[in-house]
């Protein structure tokens, strides 16, 4: 029976393999012990043959989606002959094909009576790596040294034997040993499950006929690829964007991306981006392919499976020392968001240029994700948490307005916040607010997300604040006639005096117990004239003090009464919008870097006594 | 004689279901009425009434059992045709119900729409109060913000207001005295509190549940009045019961006091159905699938009880309270084959509906359903679909396969047909392996039970491929829900908040703890008029490892006062449960537990199994109901001959054997060879599956 012939086994298969991959997703999800596993489901679990081509990823995050296939290619190199039934591999090398060093890959190869048949694989960013501060991700990390334990290929279990010395090493090694442990079990849990169910997928199938598939599902995602793609016009189009910072002090470090799209194929070329940074702020070869590859993976029908028939269509070249592919031993410790987001970004700017209508305008890259730590006063005990309750928001794009707590495109709003009540239970901290900021969201046809203003104190003392980011001194950019998001920003403020110390995009302060903490985090960018939006709905907006009146009125051009519930001033709004649309539109808005290391949004907040730290080191 | 109606509101049918308590089941269609639904309950009563030849005051005073599920709370919802309403909250929180748990679903799809919530930001008013996690008050209200809010509620004049302040589960003094104020402030309008709805951490779904109790709240109180005050004036003594999302069903009062257990509750009766058949044959865990035009819902009943769910979704909306556990996938009857721009060929999810429907009803649906590829085959035989009341065109059902699946992909007809099959049986077998095997759970020691037209059709197949031996298929399989209803029990779920590890609970809390939630709860069902022996409590805990995020619901098996032992008993469940999930356990370690539950049932009498014989006892064997032969196709070995029976003319104890054609008045039973079914003393049917 050929393959070819039988279209009703293959979706059969291809719905039975991503199932599994769910499974494994669901399995990881909620048995994790962490809630940078758990809730932001920081973690992708996939399926690859035996000749290492990715068949099944199912719900990953998408800076993994074309990237996990290297770092097992590297593991496969490193061991090959030596790859036996009940070995279990892991890897969070990101000079051997990992995206960063908080990420760590385990392995499992399956075996189909006696032979390597599929490869079992999740890779999950654990909450520490044993980096020189207590995060896994630490911006002022000047090389790999400092910014956590290095895990070459190495076997954790063998031949069914687990390693527990191994094991210990690595355990030995982070913080938080017992969660860590916990979250490991999750991560080997998903990856039996995912073993289990391809062996009975091939009892059920017979092996050959389901390796038969895989190659068929493969070529299925490679024709719906190339058909998409060729419906781009061919050309070469270039965007840039810049990263707020190098981590220490470099400033407006630029993304060049040049992108050429040749009937079914596409290169996305970083060649003139600026050179790697001091700090971690750095990409990985790793996440310079995936950085270059998910904006088009956005572009096409969510439907069309993301294996190895998908991916192919897209290279990506990022010259080795620039800030999108460092060079040993500098730190990536913050690769997957920065410079990755805004790589996206750049592409994204290119491609408005040449597919407006599928281009999605800039969102957060991770700033306003703050990691606390401190300890409880009763017993000295430690505790940690990082927030995922005023993330940043996701940019609009063709007739959608963009989601509020995006995060970043990395993560591209597939986590989950904890909920506050449970926050004050687990944590000695009291959230004082937690509410949309008005006028935060890049105006447009289509609008940002909004950003959040989150504001809490510690009940326990003094306590510490890690943060990293992007995208505050350089926001979110509109699109296609959108305006960019506020950027936003964080600070820290004395309760006694109200002085402020405002604080970049990533750092490391201490927040004392007369103190608090306040982020407010960007709304997305824009996209298309904001001249164009329904009057109807700015009104909506200004009810519902998303944007203010006078925003309504000198961006949208729209005019409303002052009533609580406001009416439409047709006659006005009319008057207004033909006066506006005299001023010129830019296809993308901002083209050129912040001015300086604050930013516009930060600029205008600070009061007499207040300050500005860039890259704070506590 | 004495009577249980079980009454199922649909947007096209209004559905009776009449139990005598000999067993005899009495099935009523009524075209439902959307502007007045009380009034196809009306006349739905009256034509019962009159085929069981008696009056209506009389039939109403012969019913001692009233159980209403109604779509118009969800509907209210699905269409957003409730009205403006208000929600109170703690201030600096007013977007907790905007910014929900962060997630967005579907990372790469861009162009996913944000959820649109139930009351628009600017009735999201804030007021100053604050009270930690033990309950202290670090704020007191201000009672000069309650009223300035209310004044813009009375300006925009909402219906209801929902109020839901942080951590009012641990003190609801400040909810309370807000609701004083409004009363005060804007009489007659409802008011709902978190604390009473859903007295539980976690201020997303708190919230979620009291806005939604909010905004069905003023429709479905006018509606159950009007209905109350139509049973009485027809002569109606007892009061109605309203089906509920946890299975059970409970008082208009109770109801009231929290609308969201009517949402989204006709499902819900699935286990019902499924246990009142499965008593007879002493099964317990069973797996039921209820398969109608659109959808494939699927519960899985472990241990005589349904699978519970705390973050089911309405619209977008977490409910927050724990409601039978549906599994639905867009696979039904009117599922639409199509091929992807990849050459897959795909069924569902959408639907042809019941208009036009599959191409075969002959009312303008061109396109190639699940319901067509079966006449395609020969399954269905067209004269006989819906006990004759609908002829099928199998002219029309060809034309749709052959064009719209057949000539794409380059196959004949019946490979096309047999495809459209497959692929939707996979699909559903896919659903039922989520609730099961993707849950630790076998699904070989389980029976399927088969609802909904469509189950018949398809149940023997995926009870073989899922290597389940046995399938039980109702007689009323096409009503299986309104059925369910008038064989369900009352049921109150309660909890409370109560943060301890076993290591260092303190036994006396937490016994204190369950003797007030089932001392309330006891008083509520006698209050309905239970008496003490037909109630039983179960119980429960929110467990998780210490620090884990996400908890397992565990049953507590004894009855209270608990000890230390008990303590370890948790902690063994726990382990296993885990382990049986998630593939591991980690025993050398405490259980942290979050939320303490209650499930007070009001039992009520078992209905009574139909006794009477059936009709075509000869000689005293069995009649098989045999009327003939037809050929029909089956995957791998083309046409085959199968048996056609008639359920009208079957005794009891007949036994008929594979491969053969069951047509009964609201299902279409398929038996493939090695299949054998016995018809069972309430006219039910189980299957006994082949080995492959």
């Amino acid at each position: 029976m050929s393959v070819e012939s039988d279209p009703i086994t293959f979706s059969v298969i291809l719905n039975r393999l991503n199932a599994i991959a769910n499974e494994m997703t669901l399995t990881l999800e909620q048995s994790a012990w962490t809630p940078i596993l758990a809730l932001c489901r920081d973690f992708s679990c996939a399926i690859y043959d035996d000749r290492l081509r990715q068949i099944a990823m199912y719900d990953a995050l998408p800076i993994h989606t074309t990237s996990l296939k290297i770092v097992l290619k590297e593991i496969a190199r490193t061991f090959e002959g030596r790859v036996n039934e009940g070995d279990v591999f892991m890897c969070n090398d990101p000079y051997r094909g990992n995206t960063h060093v908080g990420d760590v890959v385990t392995a499992l190869p399956v075996f189909v009576d006696g032979e390597l048949r599929f490869w079992s694989v999740t890779k999950g960013h654990q909450l520490d790596i044993g980096a020189y501060l207590p995060s896994s991700v630490v911006a002022s990390a000047r090389n790999v040294w400092q910014e956590g334990l290095t895990i070459p290929p190495l076997k954790i279990h063998d031949r069914g034997e687990p390693r527990d010395d191994v094991i210990d090493l690595y355990l030995s090694n982070v913080r938080y040993r017992e969660l860590l442990r916990g979250d490991l079990m999750a991560q080997l849990g998903s990856i039996e499950k995912g073993r289990e169910r391809l062996v009975s997928l091939c009892d059920e199938y017979g092996t050959e006929v389901v390796m038969a598939y895989a190659n068929a599902i493969i070529d299925y995602a490679d024709r719906r690829m190339s058909e998409q793609l060729q419906q781009i016009p061919d050309g070469e189009y270039r965007g840039t964007c810049w990263i707020d910072s190098d981590g220490i002090d470099g400033l407006n470090i630029p993304i060049e991306a040049t992108v050429t799209v040749a009937g079914d194929q596409v290169i996305v070329d970083y060649t003139g981006s600026g050179p790697q940074g001091e700090g971690s702020l750095n990409g990985s070869y790793a996440t310079s392919q995936a950085a270059g590859a998910v904006p088009f993976l956005n572009y096409i029908d969510p439907d069309i499976p993301h294996n190895e028939g998908c991916i192919q269509h897209i290279e990506v070249i990022a010259p080795v020392g620039t800030v999108c592919n460092a060079a040993y031993p500098a730190s990536t410790s913050s690769a997957t968001i920065v410079p990755a987001d805004a790589m996206q970004d750049a592409v994204n700017k290119a491609m408005a240029h040449a597919a407006p209508e599928l281009v999605i305008a800039g969102s957060a890259r991770c700033a306003n994700v703050p990691q606390f730590t401190g300890s409880h006063a009763a017993t000295g005990e430690a505790w940690g948490v990082m927030l995922f309750n005023g993330t940043g928001a996701q940019g609009a794009s063709k007739n959608t307005d963009g989601w509020p707590l995006y995060e970043s495109s990395a993560a591209a709003g597939g986590l989950k916040a904890q909920s506050l009540e449970q926050l004050e239970l687990l944590y000695p901290i009291k959230i004082e607010c937690m509410e949309i900021e008005t006028d935060s969201m890049g105006a447009g046809e289509s609008i940002g997300g909004a950003g959040v203003r989150l504001s809490l104190a510690s009940k326990s003392g003094e306590m510490e604040c890690i943060t990293f980011g992007d995208g505050c001194s350089n926001p979110p950019h509109g699109t296609v006639g959108g305006r960019p998001g506020i950027g936003g920003g964080q600070y820290v403020e004395q309760r006694d005096n109200g002085k402020r110390r405002y604080v970049s995009a990533s750092g490391h302060v201490r927040i004392a117990p007369n103190e608090f903490y306040v982020g407010v985090s960007t709304g997305g960018g824009g996209y298309g004239n904001p001249l164009e939006r329904d009057a109807e709905l700015v009104r909506r907006d200004v009810r519902d003090e998303l944007i203010s009146r006078e925003t309504a009125k000198d961006i949208f051009g729209v005019v409303v009464t002052t009533d609580f519930n406001p009416k439409l001033d047709v006659a006005a709004t009319s008057e207004q919008r033909s006066k506006l649309a005299q001023c010129k539109v830019n296809l993308v808005h901002p083209t050129a870097p912040a001015a300086d290391a604050e930013g516009e949004w930060v600029r205008a907040q600070l009061r007499e006594g207040d300050v500005f730290l860039n890259n704070p080191v506590s | 004689m004495a009577f249980r109606i079980g009454i199922d509101i649909g947007g096209t049918f209004t559905d009776f279901t009449v139990v005598d308590d000999n067993g005899a089941v009495t099935l009523w269609k009524e075209d439902s009425t959307p502007e007045h639904p009380v009034q196809a309950i009306e006349r739905g009563l009256a034509a019962v009434a009159d085929s069981l030849n008696t009056g209506l005051a009389e039939f109403l005073q012969g019913v001692d059992l009233f159980v209403h599920g109604s779509t118009i709370a969800t509907n209210a919802v699905i269409q957003r045709s409730g009205p403006r309403i208000g929600l109170l909250c703690t201030e600096g929180f007013r977007d907790i119900i905007h910014l929900r748990d962060g997630f967005k679903p579907e990372r790469f799809n861009i162009h996913l729409r944000h959820p649109v919530e139930f009351v628009d930001r600017y009735l999201r008013l804030g007021v100053r109060e604050r009270i930690d996690h033990e309950g202290a008050v670090t704020e007191t209200l201000s009672e000069d913000d309650v009223r300035k809010a209310a004044g813009h509620f009375r300006d925009e004049d909402v219906a209801a207001v929902a109020i839901a302040f942080l951590w009012s589960i641990v003190n609801p003094d400040h909810e309370r005295r807000a609701a004083e104020i409004l009363a005060e402030e804007l009489p007659g309008t409802k008011v709902i509190l978190s604390s009473e709805v859903l007295p539980e951490i976690r201020e997303w779904e708190r919230t979620s549940a009291s806005v939604l109790s909010a905004y069905i709240l003023p429709g479905i109180d006018a509606y159950l009045r009007k209905l109350e005050a139509l049973l009485e004036d027809a002569g109606f003594s007892r009061a109605p019961l309203i089906m509920q999302i946890n299975g059970g069903c409970a008082s208009v009062e109770e109801i009231l006091r929290r609308p969201v257990f009517a949402l989204a509750s006709g499902p819900a009766a699935a286990p019902a159905a499924a246990l009142h058949y499965a008593r007879n044959i002493d099964a317990t865990n069973m797996i039921s699938v209820d398969m109608g035009g659109t959808s494939f819902d699927v519960c899985l009943i472990r241990d005589g009880r349904a699978g519970m769910s705390r973050t089911i979704q309405i619209e977008q909306q977490p409910i927050g309270v724990a409601g039978v556990e549906v599994h639905s996938v867009g696979a039904g009857g009117g599922s639409i084959a199509w091929i992807d721009s990849g050459g897959a060929l795909r069924v569902g999810p959408r639907s042809a509906g019941a208009k036009p429907g599959p191409a075969c009803y002959g009312l303008g649906g061109s396109e190639a359903t699940v319901t067509d590829a079966n006449v395609v085959l020969g399954y269905l035989e067209p004269e006989a679909f819906l006990g004759g009341r609908r002829a099928l065109r199998r002219d029309l059902a060809e034309r749709a396969v052959m064009e719209h699946v057949a000539e794409p992909l380059g196959v004949d007809l019946a490979r096309a047909a047999a495809g459209i099959i497959e692929v939707v049986d996979a699909g559903m077998v896919d659903a039922i392996r989520a609730v099961s095997i993707e849950r630790g759970i076998d699904p070989r020691g389980f029976m399927l039970v088969a609802g909904g037209g469509a189950g018949g059709l398809h149940a023997a197949r995926l009870a073989r491929k899922l290597g389940m031996k046995q399938l039980l298929v109702p007689q009323e399989a096409g009503t299986y829900c309104a059925f369910g209803m008038t064989v369900t029990d009352v049921r109150h779920d309660h909890s409370e908040p109560l943060h301890t590890l076993t290591s260092t609970a303190e036994p006396a809390a937490i016994n204190a703890l369950f003797d007030r939630l089932e001392r309330q709860a006891r008083q509520r069902l006698i209050d309905d008029g239970f008496s003490p022996e037909q109630i039983t409590i179960e119980r429960s805990v929110d467990a998780r490892y210490p620090n884990q995020v996400h908890e397992l619901t565990l049953a507590i098996e004894s009855p209270p006062p608990y000890g230390h032992n008990e303590l370890r008993a948790i902690e063994h469940s726990f382990h296993r449960e885990h382990e049986q999930r998630f593939t591991y356990a980690l025993t050398e370690l405490p259980i942290e537990c979050l939320h303490w539950r209650i499930t007070a049932i009001g039992r009520m009498p078992i209905a009574a199994h139909d006794p009477r014989p059936l009709e075509s006892d000869v000689d005293g064997q069995p009649a098989s109901g045999r009327v003939g032969e037809r050929d029909a196709c089956v995957a791998g070995e083309g046409q085959i001959s199968f048996a056609i029976h008639r359920a009208g003319e079957l005794g009891p104890n007949a036994v008929i054997d594979g491969p053969a054609i069951l047509q009964a008045p609201t299902t279409t039973v398929l038996l493939m060879r090695g299949d054998r079914l016995h018809v069972q003393a309430d006219r039910s049917y189980l299957i006994d599956i082949g080995a492959n």
